[in-house]
């Protein structure tokens, strides 16, 4: 909360409360720990990621493509530069149950808090010329708008959402296929 | 019928919905078949991990999913295959077109190619390799059944003797 930065726990809340039914894809590490520090532990859509830098938007994508429910991506930022190429691939399809979240700490928080060094580069910046709507927000209030009109909005919406590293104690599950398949099971099962 | 209609035919048989790909010479005549085929969904990835990340997403969601690429862009994909699809135990076909075996002229096709059936063993993926078309059809829906039922990635390495191989051999 210093530097007018956004809260990564109350933007968490805000996404759980605006889109109660969302299935919502979470980066290994921080995101998802925020995500597992703020939900109910039996929210059965939190695909959580114990894997995979760089391809949690990706798996957003193929989740809104298949089902019509809403999806959205909590991603980080280390983990978006080290496949911007996935940008472009979401603006060519661009569905419109999807929404995507950086957290843009400007830290590999994951892994110690070491810097991106990439404080030259405009993410949303990026996402725009991408092909995609992207909006900046630098405060929750911030963020719970551009949330709002996200999910409202056709098409995809890029938000860079800049926070102040955290280091939460929760963490999700660690029975990996339990979560992929309690994911599944909540989708294709249920009907809301 | 074509090696590639053959192909076709067997993701449909497997039940696959969805098709994640990056073009490959080789490759081109069955993305052909299954852009133009309404009964798949198609996904044009920048790089092939994408497509892992794609087809996760797909099977949470409730579809079957498939990958088209060439051996080096599986090798683009072996963090997301061995952090995210087989210890999450999310299955998806992959079909392949393998070069660096019978036929190869290009050195930087050899390391990854062909050790590509080893590679996948070594991360737990199981799969097959196709050297003629014979008998095409039913490894790829076999493929994809034993993928689909015990939830975990199956391989179908497509040998250059089944897709025509590139005629750039020194003289
Ligand atoms: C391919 C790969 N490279 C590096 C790592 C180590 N690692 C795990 S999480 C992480 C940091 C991710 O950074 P970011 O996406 O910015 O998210 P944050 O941790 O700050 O929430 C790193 C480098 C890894 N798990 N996989």
């Amino acid at each position: 909360m210093t530097d007018g930065r956004a809260n990564q726990y109350a933007c968490t809340e805000s996404v759980l409360d605006i889109t109660p039914d969302a299935a919502v894809v979470s980066n290994l590490g921080v995101a998802s720990y925020v995500l597992a520090s703020v939900s109910d532990p039996k929210r059965a859509r939190n695909f959580y990621q114990w894997g995979s830098m760089g391809v949690t938007t990706a798996v957003g994508l193929g989740l809104a493509l298949s089902t019509d429910e809403s999806v959205t991506v909590l991603d980080g930022d280390g983990s978006l530069l080290m496949s911007l190429g996935v940008l472009s691939t979401v603006a060519r399809y661009d569905p419109d149950n999807l929404t995507v979240v950086i957290w843009a700490n400007d830290v590999y928080g994951t892994t110690g808090g070491q810097s991106l060094q990439a404080s030259h580069t405009d993410f949303a910046g990026i996402a725009e010329n991408s092909g995609l709507n992207a909006v900046t927000v630098q405060d929750t209030e911030a963020f719970t708008g551009a949330y709002r009109d996200a999910t409202e909005s056709a098409g995809v919406t890029v938000i860079v959402c800049h926070v102040d590293p955290v280091d939460p104690d929760a963490r999700p599950s660690f029975d990996f296929p339990y979560i992929a398949r309690r994911a599944r099971d909540s989708l294709t099962t249920e009907t809301s | 019928m074509t090696w590639s209609e053959d192909t076709a035919e067997a993701l449909a048989d497997a039940g696959v919905e969805l098709v994640a790909y990056l073009p490959d010479s080789k490759m081109d005549a069955l993305i052909g078949e299954v852009v133009g085929d309404d009964r798949f969904e198609t996904v044009l990835v920048s790089r092939e991990e994408e497509a892992v990340g794609v087809l996760v997403g797909a099977w949470v969601g409730g579809n079957r999913g498939a990958l088209l690429c060439q051996s080096s862009g599986l090798a683009n994909t072996f963090n997301a295959i061995s952090s995210l699809s087989v210890p999450a135990r999310v299955p998806f076909l992959g079909v392949v077109t393998r070069r660096g075996n019978l036929g190869e002229f290009n050195i930087a096709q050899v390391p990854a190619g062909y050790n590509m059936d080893k590679l996948l063993d070594d991360v737990g993926v199981r799969n097959t390799v196709v050297s003629d078309q014979e008998n095409l059809r039913e490894t790829v829906s076999l493929a994809g059944e034993t993928a689909f039922s015990t939830q975990s990635p199956y391989v179908v390495l497509l040998e250059q003797t089944v897709t025509g191989r590139k005629s750039e051999a020194t003289k």
